[in-house]
Order: C-alpha cells, then sequence, then structure tokens
C-alpha cells in the first residue's frame, strides 16, 4: 500500500512546476535585488539624485525584499504542507510585490532600458507563479 | 531670446526662458538680426548665404544624450548641388546602451533649473544660504513653481545696458547709415545711450518715390520701440533752394506724393530722441523730421539721421566732461547779460536743425578759397586740448576806410557772438559762478619801429587764444581745468594805398593749448596723535 502511493502520483497533490517556479524565482530575485541596488547606486552616482528622491526608492527596494522573502517561504510551504492558507496569503501578497515591481518599472526616479527588462521578467514571472498558485489551490481545496 | 512687450510695474527680474526644442536652438547664432558664418542653423541666414559657407561649425544639436530616444537636430552642408545648399533633417536618436535612461519622474533631472532672482524680500534667506564659501545645491529649497516665473517673463519690460539694440516690434529700430561707400545701408543698428549723427546718399527717382519706404515719414514712424508709440516732434519742410521753414502743426504724416513733376514729402533727415529711466527701460520716443522735395532730374538725395538719448527729468545739455574736460569735446562759453549776477549759458539744443551750435567758443575755419570775406559764416567750434589754426587772405582797395574794415576784421575773427566767460570744468552749472573764468583780452600792435608819421589805422590781423588749463584732483584721475583763457588781437598799421593799387593780407586765429600744471605734490596723513586720556579718580586717595 506505502509502494503503491509512492508510486502513483495522483494523491500527491503538492505542484512540481510550482515549487520549480518558486525555486528560481528565488535565485532571480536575488540577482534582481542586487542589480537594482547596484543600478541605484550608479543612478545617484551619475545623475542628479537628491535625497527626497532616493530615500523612498531604497526604501520601495528593501521592502520589497522582504515581501518577497516571506512570499516564497509562505508559497513554498503552503505547497508542499497541501494547505491553502499560507498559499493563498502568498497569493495575495503577490499582488504587494506586483504594485512593487510596476512601481520599480515605471514609477521609480530613474527608469534605465536595464530596469524595464528586469522588471518585464520579474512581471512575468509573478504572473506565471499567479497562475500556478491558484491551480494548486483550487486543487487543494477540492 | 527673452520675451518682450508691454511695461509691467518694476516686477522682479528673471533669467530668459529656457529653449528646449532642438530645431529652435543654436549655439552659433551670436549676430543679432545678422547671418553668422558657417552657421547652418542660423535663422537670419537666406539660401544665398548657405551657398557660400564651407562647413558646418555645428553639425548636430541634441538634448541630454544619455537618454534612450531623443530627437537630433542634424546640419550638413550639401557641396554636390550646384549652388551648395543646406541640409536639415531631425531624426530620432537612439542611445545603445542599455543604461540609457528610458524615463523619468523627476523633473529637473535633465536641464538647469533657474536659480531665484534676488529682491529686495528674499535677499536675506539667499544671502543666509549661498553666502558662505560652500552650500550644497538641495533642490527642495528651488523655488517650486519655475512654470509661474517664466509665465511672468512675458510681461517684463526690458531693461537695456549700454550698446544694446534698441528692440523694436519686429526686429531693432535701424538708423541708416553709409557703409562702405556713401550708399545708405539699412542694417545699422541704434545702440542705447550710443548718440549718432550719420550721413548717407540714397539713390531716389520722381516715379517711385511714393512706393520708397525709405524716404516716407510712415516708415520711420512705424518702426516703433516696443512699448511706447513714436511721436512726431517737428516738421521742417526744405524748399527745392534750400530754405527751411518749421511747420506749425506737426501731428498729420505727410507721405511722398507726386505734385507738378515733383516728389514732395521725401523724408531728408530724422532725429530720434530717446527718453529713458534711470533703470534703463526706454518711456518715449520722439522723432524730428526735415522733408523736401526732388525734381525729375534728381537721381540721388542725401540723407541724415540722428539718435541722442536724454534721462527723464533732466535738460539735455551735453556736457563736455564730468568734471574734467575730455579732450576733443567742445569748450562751454557763455556771457553774462546785464543784470544777471549769473553767466547765462548759451545752450545749444539738441536738435539738429538749430544753428546755435556755433554760439560757443568758435574759430575762424579756413575755406578752400582763402577768401576772408567769402568765409564769414564758416566757423568751427574750438575743441578741448586741439591746437588749430587758421586763416584767410583779405584783398584790401585803396578804396576801403578804416573803421569799416577793422569792423569786419574783428567780426571775421570773434564771430557775431564772441563769450566773456569760459566754464573751467566740462560740467560747470550757469549758478555757479565761480566755476567760470572770464576770457582776458589783450592787444598787441605789431609795429617794430615807431614811426611818428605812420597812419593811426591799426588793423587787426591775428587773434591769438591761449587757453592755460591744469591737472585738478587726484594723482590716478586727474581731471582737466580750465585756470585762464586770454584772446590776443594783433594790429597791425594800415598803409595808405596809392589809388587802383590792392593788396592782400593774410588775416590767421590760433588756438592753444598750455598745460600749467604744477607738479604733484604728495599728501601724507597727519602723525597718529596719542590720545590717552586717565580717569578722573586715577590718583583717587592722593587727589
Amino acid at each position: 500500500l506505502l509502494l503503491r502511493e509512492i508510486l502513483n502520483n495522483s494523491y500527491q497533490l503538492s505542484s512540481v512546476p510550482l515549487q520549480i517556479l518558486f525555486h528560481v524565482n528565488g535565485i532571480y530575485y536575488t540577482f534582481y535585488f542586487l542589480a537594482t541596488l547596484a543600478m541605484i547606486v550608479y543612478k545617484s552616482e551619475v545623475f542628479s539624485y537628491p535625497d527626497d528622491f532616493l530615500a523612498p526608492d531604497l526604501a520601495l527596494l528593501f521592502i520589497m525584499a522582504i515581501l518577497e522573502a516571506l512570499r516564497l517561504y509562505w508559497g513554498s510551504k503552503g505547497n508542499l504542507t497541501e494547505e491553502e492558507a499560507p498559499l493563498g496569503l502568498s497569493l495575495a501578497m503577490t499582488v504587494g510585490s506586483v504594485i512593487l515591481s510596476v512601481y520599480f518599472l515605471v514609477w521609480q526616479t530613474y527608469v534605465l532600458k536595464a530596469d524595464v527588462i528586469i522588471n518585464a521578467i520579474l512581471l512575468f514571472t509573478y504572473g506565471l507563479e499567479s497562475v500556478l498558485k491558484v491551480i494548486a489551490i483550487a486543487a487543494f481545496v477540492s | 531670446t527673452p520675451d518682450t512687450s508691454a511695461a509691467a510695474p518694476a516686477p522682479p527680474r528673471r533669467g530668459p526662458a529656457p529653449v528646449t526644442d532642438v530645431a529652435k536652438l543654436c549655439v552659433c547664432d551670436l549676430l543679432v538680426a545678422q547671418c553668422d558664418v558657417n552657421c547652418c542653423c542660423d535663422p537670419d541666414c537666406s539660401a544665398a548665404d548657405f551657398s557660400l559657407f564651407t562647413t558646418c561649425s555645428v553639425p548636430i544639436v541634441t538634448g541630454d544624450s544619455r537618454l534612450c530616444s531623443q530627437k537630433a537636430a542634424l546640419y550638413s552642408l550639401d557641396v554636390e548641388a550646384n549652388p551648395p545648399e543646406r541640409v536639415f533633417k531631425l531624426i530620432d536618436q537612439v542611445n545603445p546602451s542599455v543604461f540609457c535612461i528610458h524615463a523619468t519622474n523627476y523633473k529637473k533631472a535633465l536641464s538647469f533649473s533657474s536659480p531665484e532672482m534676488p529682491t529686495s524680500e528674499n535677499f536675506d534667506q539667499l544671502l543666509k544660504q549661498f553666502g558662505s564659501a560652500a552650500f550644497s545645491a538641495e533642490p527642495g529649497s528651488w523655488n517650486k513653481d519655475i512654470d509661474a516665473q517664466n509665465a511672468s517673463d512675458a510681461n517684463e519690460t526690458y531693461r537695456y545696458e549700454y550698446g544694446a539694440p534698441i528692440q523694436t516690434v519686429d526686429a531693432f529700430l535701424r538708423l541708416p547709415s553709409p557703409v562702405v561707400s556713401s550708399w545708405c545701408s539699412d542694417a545699422n543698428p541704434a545702440g542705447f545711450l550710443v548718440n549718432q549723427a550719420t550721413k548717407c546718399t540714397r539713390s531716389v527717382s520722381v516715379e517711385k518715390c511714393s512706393n520708397m519706404q525709405a524716404v516716407s515719414m510712415l516708415f520711420y514712424v512705424n518702426s516703433s520701440i516696443l512699448a511706447v508709440n513714436t511721436t512726431v516732434q517737428s516738421i521742417v519742410v526744405q524748399s527745392l533752394n534750400g530754405t527751411r521753414t518749421l511747420l506749425n502743426g506737426s501731428d498729420v504724416l505727410r507721405l511722398p506724393v507726386i505734385l507738378d513733376e515733383l516728389c514732395i514729402n521725401i523724408v531728408l533727415g530724422v532725429s530720434y530722441h530717446i527718453t529713458y529711466t534711470g533703470a534703463g527701460e526706454i518711456i518715449a520716443a520722439a522723432a524730428s523730421f526735415v522733408l523736401g522735395a526732388i525734381n525729375k532730374e534728381a537721381l540721388s538725395i542725401q540723407q541724415s539721421f540722428e539718435i541722442s538719448f536724454t534721462q527723464v527729468n533732466t535738460e539735455p545739455v551735453p556736457l563736455s566732461g564730468n568734471p574734467g574736460y575730455v579732450v576733443g569735446l567742445p569748450i562751454r562759453a557763455g556771457f553774462r547779460p546785464q543784470g544777471y549776477p549769473f553767466p547765462v549759458e548759451i545752450s545749444f539744443a539738441a536738435f539738429f536743425l538749430s544753428t546755435n551750435k556755433y554760439s560757443q567758443l568758435t574759430i575762424l575755419q579756413s575755406t578752400s578759397n582763402q577768401d576772408c570775406l567769402a568765409a564769414q559764416e564758416a566757423r568751427t567750434p574750438i575743441l578741448f586740448g586741439y591746437n588749430m589754426i587758421s586763416g584767410c587772405k583779405l584783398r584790401i582797395t585803396a578804396a576801403m576806410k578804416c573803421q569799416p574794415l577793422t569792423q569786419t576784421l574783428l567780426d571775421l575773427l570773434k564771430g557775431q557772438s564772441f563769450p566773456e566767460y569760459v566754464a573751467s570744468f566740462g560740467n560747470s552749472q550757469a549758478q555757479d559762478v565761480l566755476d567760470w573764468v572770464p576770457i582776458t583780452h589783450l592787444h598787441v600792435s605789431e609795429q617794430r619801429i615807431y614811426n611818428a608819421f605812420q597812419s593811426s589805422c591799426q588793423i587787426p590781423v591775428s587773434l591769438e587764444i591761449e587757453v592755460k588749463w591744469t591737472k585738478y584732483g587726484s594723482l590716478v584721475n586727474p581731471q582737466a581745468r580750465i585756470v585762464n583763457v586770454t584772446a590776443a588781437i594783433t594790429t597791425t598799421p594800415l598803409k595808405q594805398l596809392p589809388s587802383g593799387r590792392e593788396r592782400t593780407i593774410p588775416v590767421t586765429s590760433s588756438v592753444v593749448f598750455t598745460d600749467i600744471s604744477s607738479p604733484a605734490e604728495p599728501g601724507y596723513k597727519a602723525w597718529p596723535t596719542i590720545n590717552a586720556k586717565l580717569p578722573f579718580d586715577f590718583f583717587y586717595p592722593f587727589v
């Protein structure tokens, strides 16, 4: 009986693609965070970046990092324990991350072409994640 | 270029509004209303000018090159075409770098912000902020509504500096002047506070006189200086034989009209009088005209133009120096009429039509035919620092009597109204009696051998004016001051001529300026004294 459960995947509700995506997201976000931070330092050296504008950008970047860490932790936990509550919380936090990513894409003080590229990739990743999370929640609930 | 239009009461000064359109920016356009050489973006250049250029000094005008996509204006010369023509292209320039600025939400990021202009209200705050050795450029303290400031630029009066061209509605106030030859060129701008007087020749014909702008009064009245209407001050009509009459009513515009094979009301001279304030604004402009007539044979006329500036609430008496005389300016002279305690200055009006110009200290002017009697009207004013000598030849016949001859020669040498006083400084006022030096008259008789039987007729043959001046004031900036003026008339005995014979005698007049400045003495301050006062009760117990 145990062997059958192990071999028969239909008893496992955790979504493998979602887990892979979480993992990739974690790695990509580390790169994103470091790149955005480096570019903000570059902008403050090359352009006229007054403190009134630099402080919000940096603050939002760090908030986004914390949000992302929590979001990935709960998402991964929810997916592995097949519980919909953490996964739902993670989905809600994805909305916040999307808003922050749109901020860095459109409302930042200086938007470089590199910013546009990495934020677009991040938004695409979030979109894909959200779809997979919804499917996983549907699978867990039913 | 700054916007100019109607005057507003004393607004704070602003810098010019920034130009951000690349198609309109031109860094090599330095000459106003004229074509700059090899400047392909200059709007004042015509196609004929472009065909003479060799290269374009400014090939591209772009904004900040760090933007990902921006407009650029490209200027180049197409040398293949005949004649060479300028090619202007407006393209979108793309920055290939991945770190180019895609967008920015910080408006002042890519342009210089206009600093606040100091006024009496914000001066203290600006001094506190920028008055130390270093200050930080905190943009939060810049004036936030820059757009509101730029909008108020449009109503500001344009204040002129010395030499700046005077702006009119379409371009600049121009005073026609001769350039290379004596023909009139209409491109000479009038500079603020630069008094000019020019004469030039213009070709006219009776058929085209009513169409020519340059001989019509309307053209000179219409080129109105910004915010100020040019009023017509006076009109003098000159007839064909040269007599001039001043017209009574001067508010009617008289346009050239063909009448009986003559073209009348042709502008022969314009004299502008501009009134300005101490702040450099022009508040009034008046023009005086001389109109004449030409007949069918006339091919060209000579036009004279003049512009003079008067400060508001002052009298237009030109000074010859402030305070010392300036070399080359006429000596100011006057006379003391009976009953007046102060010398009355013979002031020469600023109108170029007045003949009072020659009521100053003048000297006979030599003419080409050297005939004294023909040259009675020609006199030239004595200019400070310029020694002059002039003369003529007088033909004496036996029939001339002594007394009328003496009087004629005296009138010739001294002129109609020889003044009695000369101003010692260039800016002496008529009320200050002590500033005026009386002219000393001397009589020298030229007889070497005393002949008891000589005739008693002495005729003046030479006038020598000697002006002694000294340097006055500080060592580094000495001012010229006239100390003494002597007019010496030399007379010679008139020998009786046998009847029928005639003699020619030379008559000379000269002016000599002598510097009698004493050598400078150094002036030292007084020795410092010890000013020690003991207190009242210093020796208290004993006193």
